[in-house]
């Protein structure tokens, strides 16, 4: 069977004379190909995929007027034209080839055959039949897709394909298409299934969301829910008054696949407050979940409701209750804790959400978000517009359903829950609910599934509906967990009680269970000949690489999703890092540092460090590991993991010391992949503290230089990062370290880190020449995520991303609400308002470029602090050592930035600023947006920013008399801090006492006139009073005594 | 009622079945309302349970929609057609679909193996795409028949058959392997003398077999759902009897299942007889 004779039913395809024949032709073809890949890759060679892909391109020009009617009766089998029957035979064979796995995709893409099948999407032109099948063809491509080996992005090109604004408009109308009938719920499904799929990358969720997608499945679960009876009970009512009402969906129809829906929402609305806004705030949502003050509890409820009060177990009493609340059993609230403050000493992990979110290549991925402090200070600074709104009644609905469901559709709801908890729409007493409610069935759901894993071990390419539903839980219910704890300490107790962290480290553990294959054998052939002759024909004849199992790709899933969840759980509590580690994890969480593992040793067999190793890691990239390969997205997770547990000092001593944990991140340090590199910085920011016994070994490797790179890069947060470690390295370090850390950094760059506002100023200059261009685009928030929108603000052709089904004019609408009538309703105006507001802080670059100078600023002034301080574990050496190291160091640093320079930026950081001050004001700004988006805008001295300051001012002062004397000489700068007396941080005010007690202290007799001089100046300046009024008045006790032992050191001095 | 129920085996007549015992159970509860104020000694004690049994109601349009999924899932396009418009009934699937499948089941039931994997890609080709366990029966059954054909003769077709399209597939699965050497074994082997095992292969059980796990693998696709619902609730009661028993609950001895004629005793009859 060679190649060159073609057999003779390709010809008939090509050749038929007729319609009939060529139907008869392409028939046999099926029966041919179906369930054999063997012949399926035969036949691909012979070229037949450029036969059909012409067969669909023919039929397609000849297509008939779009006609409305084929719209109207979608779903109802019309008999289908004769082009239309050729169409879906060709997309049946498409499908069909596609099925057969990853081999097939690159003939596939070889012949172009995707935008062929999209042409085919469109409910406009197409009969139903043809929609689906093409939709099946897609679906099957992205399952290939999601098993080819690692490295490829054929995911990535089909997403960016299919989620083009074209296509968007045929998907949105599939999804809003009132048929009931099977087929057409079935193509409901594959889209929701190609979304969740497909749509990893921010700008994809933006596009969805702003495309209508979500609009379209927020009202497909609006469906559900009045399927499940479930719609609040005045809905219609309240619905009356603003036309709302009319927007009640019609129940679910039977075949509709509530998970699928739920997944799709879940991963549109990801790590976004504004996208999360927009599901609560689409019309069908508001329509069946008003938020109604409801009726009195009923008399259980109402008992049970005052037991816990009576027992201070509750707060609830006090609250309103909606309806929904009437579907949960009450629970205990615990109490408000402010869980912010437990992150301040600690680096991010993540990156926050202004600072990701905005540009579409900052390649963010879904899981980043929740780890992040600053995203919860972002909450509570752009929550205005909802603290005073009543929590949606959608928020209880899902933990309800949450209760009511199984499996997918159970995680499903908890992680579209997850979204909405994050992303600060819940009340804060849902805590409790979560604890108590959600995360046991999560984890219960883990338990399940992991048990009937166990028996169902496959290595066939084909996997049962049973097993794929459970690796599918598997592989997500981990990742809505990590969400849920992150920021949580009670949520983390609430996991930690249902024995998650066993749970977790079993599944990371099965991860590295071996693989006996990797790809699929390739089957028995009668004619063992015909595989090898691969090497002639252009790739659209020829099959590519196997691929990857299916089994293969459930355990890097599950690896990367327990690794979050590990990270998630530990990010507070020693206790359980402890229990962490007790589980013998270490090893798994090292190997997956290595993008090709090896089998997870027990630290007794302890690796070689230095260069030894690193020639074992680079003759260790062979493709057909038994462990797999592990991604970026696994790596990253793994430095997280070891980031946090680097946080505990018994860690780093024990456990990562003696799995080597060094070597392997120092490693990825110089990964290729940007996200891996910040990831790995953060990690080395904890191993290379002062007590910890991989800092010498890393500081042999280099790691100064490495890090100093790092800091001259373009990205703002590995910038960050490195800097926070470098800051890291000179705490305790020696004179020549320092010296050689501030000189590999180059002191002007330093200068210029601290100093200049770098993101700001490249926005600006962006911006600016952005405007300077004709046609000159006022919206600039759009200008990252959507073409440009040149409308005014009153325009609402301008909004198009607001609730498509209101404003779109585009033909696919259904239109046949009133638009005024709801476009006038006082509530749809309120979410309108709020909407614009959180799409003008989330999307706003200006913003952004602001945290990340602040952040990068911060860590150079410690950086700087650190640099100055002698280090304190010098037991041997004595006090006049000491303070010769330091002074010697104050000394270069001054010799190095400019004494007069560094004095003149840390005056400047207590200062008021203003940015841009000349460049041109364009108001009125778009969409009612604070004055943020204009250009101009006036800065104040940020807290932390301050305390940076103080401390290195401190530090200067507790240096020798002639250094304070210096400081006593900057007239200006202590004005200045003069005002910072009063400032609402306690840290802040804490410094300050101690700068001011160390300016005046007796450590040197020869020094006591300099002393009384200095306590003059002071008194002068109105420190003394500020001191006593600190003194007496302060709210913290450690304030009050520092104040105290400073005024007195003060009146000891002049008197 | 025993030549009764033998004659209602087809679906059709199943309603006249059901809204009989319908009949029967509305004459009980009428009876046991007045009986209760009346001296009972005539009739025997009725059980708590059967007295439970009674007070249930089940409403007719509930009992429609079985007769109806019934028709449907088990492939009567036109009984299901008639029965629909009689009852006011939404048809469950349209008809063409339902026609697609008996079309199927007839092909298989008839041994025209390659006529019916036709139909089943033109009805939807996923399913064999993405079902090789299914693939692999029918492919198997298709090689009985060719066998049946061959008869003795000609082998060559079987031969081929077998090494293009079952080969293959055999050499990955231990299972399949064995079920087609076991198949080819029937051309080695006289057919008038073999083994049961082997024979089992010739007769029409095999057939009925594979059709049912066509029109189920079918019917999962199209509805997500096996089997018809009457025959889930005929296995709920079955288990939920069983495991009543089992855990020693008070019911009576026996519980009639009322639909087929074998599990009619006489006592059965007489109630009957009382009815009519």
């Amino acid at each position: 069977m060679t190649r060159s004779q073609s057999p003779p039913l390709l010809s008939h395809i090509r050749g038929a004379r007729n319609y009939q024949e060529q139907l008869a032709a392409l028939r046999s073809l099926k029966d041919e190909i179906v369930g054999h890949d063997q012949y399926k890759e035969e036949w691909v060679g012979y070229g037949v995929i450029k036969v059909i892909v012409r067969i669909l391109q023919t039929t397609r020009s000849a297509t008939r007027p779009s006609s409305k009617e084929s719209r109207g009766q979608a779903g109802q089998s019309r008999a289908l034209s004769e082009d239309e029957v050729l169409r879906l035979q060709a997309l049946q064979l498409l499908a069909s080839f596609a099925s057969g796995g990853p081999a097939f995709l690159s003939p596939l893409h070889g012949c172009g055959v995707i935008p062929v099948i999209l042409s085919n999407i469109s409910p406009l032109e197409n009969p139903p039949q043809v929609i689906l099948t093409a939709l099946r063809a897609l679906s099957n491509i992205a399952d290939a897709a999601s098993l080819a080996a690692p490295g490829s992005n054929d995911s990535t090109i089909l997403a960016d394909t299919l989620f083009a604004p074209r296509y968007l408009d045929s998907l949105y109308a599939i999804l809003t298409s009132d048929s009931t009938a099977t087929v057409v719920q079935e193509q409901k499904g594959l889209v929701a299934r190609l979304i969740s799929r497909l749509c990893k990358e921010a700008h994809h969720q933006n596009t969805l969301a702003n495309g209508g997608i979500l609009d379209a499945l927020a009202t497909i679960l609006a469906s559900f829910v009045v399927q499940r009876g479930e719609v609040v009970p005045e809905a219609a009512v309240v619905g009356q008054s603003d036309g709302l009402a009319e927007i009640i969906p019609s129940p679910a129809p039977r075949r509709a696949n509530l998970a699928l829906v739920l997944e799709a929402i879940s991963v549109i609305i990801a790590d976004s407050r504004f996208r999360a806004c927009m599901l609560l705030c689409s019309p069908a949502i508001m329509a069946v979940f008003p938020s109604v003050e409801l009726s009195p509890l009923g008399k259980e409820m109402k008992s049970a409701s005052t037991a816990l009060e009576m027992s201070g177990l509750s707060i609830l009493g006090s609250k309103r209750t909606g309806a929904m609340d009437h579907l949960l059993p009450i629970v205990p609230t615990s109490q408000p804790k402010s869980l912010a403050s437990h992150f301040a000493q600690f680096p991010p992990l993540g990156y926050s959400l202004s600072r990701e979110q905005l540009f579409s290549n900052g390649k963010p991925s879904i899981s980043r978000a929740f780890w992040d402090p600053a995203r919860q200070e972002s909450a509570s600074s752009d929550g205005d517009a909802d603290t005073d709104d009543p929590e949606s009644p959608l928020i209880p609905w899902l933990i309800h359903l949450v209760r009511s469901t199984a499996d997918a559709e159970r995680a499903m709801a908890a992680s579209v829950v997850a979204s909405l908890f994050k992303a600060g729409f819940a009340n804060p007493e849902r805590e409790a609910a979560l604890g108590m409610l959600v995360i046991p069935l999560l984890c219960q759901l883990l338990k399940e599934h992991d048990k009937e894993r166990e028996a169902s071990a496959t290595d066939s390419p084909f996997v049962e509906p049973d097993t794929a539903l459970g690796w599918a839980v598997l592989e997500r219910t981990p990742t809505v967990i990590a969400r849920l704890v992150a920021d949580s300490e009670y949520l983390q107790q609430s996991a930690f009680d249902c024995g998650v962290v066993k749970l977790v480290c079993k599944l990371l553990k099965d991860s590295y269970e071996p693989l006996s294959a990797r790809s699929a054998p390739r089957p028995w052939s009668p004619n063992p000949d015909s595989g090898g002759e691969q090497s002639e024909g252009v790739s659209s004849c020829r099959t590519g690489p196997p691929g990857v199992l299916p089994i293969y790709t459930h355990k890097i899933k599950m690896r990367e999703s327990a690794l979050k969840l590990m990270a998630a759980m530990i990010t507070f509590k020693e206790e359980y890092r402890k229990a962490m580690v007790e589980q013998d994890i270490v090893p798994y969480i090292v190997e997956s540092l290595y993008r090709s593992p090896r089998k997870p040793r027990s630290s007794k067999e302890k690796p070689k460090e230095g260069p030894g190793a690193e020639g074992n890691d680079a003759d260790h990239v062979d493709h057909d590991s038994p462990y797999g390969t592990n991604p970026s997205t696994v790596i990253i997770a793994a430095c997280h993991v070891i980031r946090i547990l680097g946080r505990s000092v018994s860690n780093l001593r024990t456990r990562l010391e003696d799995h080597g944990v060094a070597m392997p991140v120092f490693r990825l340090l110089k990964h290729p992949d940007a996200e891996v590199q910040i990831a790995a910085c953060g990690a080395v920011c904890n191993l290379i503290l002062e007590y910890s016994p991989m800092r010498e070994p890393l500081i042999k490797e280099g790691i100064v230089k490495v890090l100093c790179e790092h800091a001259h890069s373009l990205s703002p947060r590995l910038r960050l990062n490195s800097m926070w470690a470098l800051k890291h390295v000179v705490i305790g370090a020696g004179n020549d370290l320092k010296k050689q850390c501030l000189d590999e950094l180059e002191p002007g760059w330093l200068v210029q880190l601290i100093c200049d506002d770098t993101e700001d100023d490249a926005l600006h200059a962006r911006m600016k020449l952005e405007r300077q261009a004709p046609d000159a685009d006022e919206d600039d928030e759009d200008m990252e995520i959507e073409p440009r929108e040149t409308e005014a603000p009153e325009d609402l052709s301008g909004r198009t991303w607001l609730w498509p089904p209101m404003y779109r004019i585009s033909s696919s609408s259904t239109g046949n609400w009133l638009p005024s009538v709801r476009r006038e309703s006082p509530r749809m105006q309120r979410a309108e308002k709020k909407l614009i507001a959180l799409r003008g802080a989330e999307l706003n670059p200006t913003r952004k470029a602001r945290v990340d100078d602040l952040a990068i600023q911060e860590q150079g002034l410690c950086f700087i602090g650190n640099l100055i301080v002698p280090p304190a574990s010098a037991v041997g050496s004595s006090v006049s050592q000491e303070i010769q190291d330091m002074t010697e160091m104050v000394d270069y640093v001054f010799l190095n930035l400019g004494q007069d320079r560094l004095f003149e930026i840390l005056a400047s950081k207590l200062r008021v600023k203003v940015l841009h001050p000349f460049a041109r004001r364009r108001y009125p700004s778009s969409a009612g947006d604070d004055s943020s988006s204009s250009s101009s805008r006036v800065l104040y001295p940020q807290t932390k920013v301050v305390e940076a300051v103080v401390r290195i001012l401190s530090h200067l002062a507790a240096s020798i008399p002639r250094h304070r004397q210096l400081v006593i000489a900057q007239t200006e700068l202590l004005r200045l801090l003069g005002g910072h007396f009063n400032s609402k941080d306690m840290e802040v005010r804490r410094l300050l006492c101690h700068l001011m007690a160390n300016l005046v202290c007796v450590d040197d007799s020869s020094d006591a006139q300099g002393r009384v001089q200095r306590a003059q100046e002071l008194k002068k300046m109105g420190f003394l009073s500020k001191l006593e009024t600190l003194e007496q008045m302060d709210a913290e006790l450690d304030v009050r005594e520092r104040a105290k032992d400073a005024a007195w050191q003060m009146k000891a001095g002049y008197s | 009622m025993s030549s009764l129920s033998a004659g209602l085996d087809l679906g059709a007549s199943d309603l006249d079945q059901i809204t009989f015992r319908e009949l029967i159970f509305a004459h009980f509860r009428e009876k046991y309302g007045t009986m209760t104020s009346s001296t009972s000694t005539a009739t025997p004690l009725k059980h708590a349970f059967e007295a439970r049994v009674a007070e249930i109601k089940s409403p007719k349009s509930d009992i429609n929609a079985l007769i109806l999924d019934y028709l449907t899932m088990e492939g009567y396009p036109k009984a299901a057609a008639k029965f629909s418009k009689e009852a006011n009934l939404q048809p469950q699937q349209e008809d063409p679909s339902i026609r697609a499948r008996q079309e199927i089941q007839n092909n298989i039931h008839t041994g025209n193996i390659e006529a019916a994997i036709s139909a089943l890609n033109e009805l939807d080709p996923e399913i064999l795409d993405k079902d090789p366990q299914l693939h692999f029966s029918l492919l198997r059954l298709q090689l009985v028949e060719l066998i049946r054909q061959s008869n003795g003769g000609d082998i060559s077709d079987v031969l081929s058959f077998a090494t293009r399209k079952l080969a293959p597939r055999a050499a990955m699965n231990s299972d399949f392997l064995q079920d087609l050497e076991k198949t080819m074994a029937l051309l080695i082997f006289p057919h008038d003398s073999l083994q049961p095992e082997l024979a089992a292969l010739l007769r029409s059980d095999l057939r009925r077999q594979t059709a049912t796990k066509v029109n189920e693998a079918v019917l999962l696709r199209q509805t997500e759902r096996r089997e018809a619902a009457i025959r889930h609730l005929v296995k709920m009661r079955a288990w939920a009897e069983s495991t009543a028993r089992s855990k020693k609950k008070d019911l009576p001895d026996r519980i009639e299942l009322g639909l087929n004629g074998e599990d009619n005793d006489d006592h059965d009859e007489n109630e009957l007889m009382i009815t009519t």
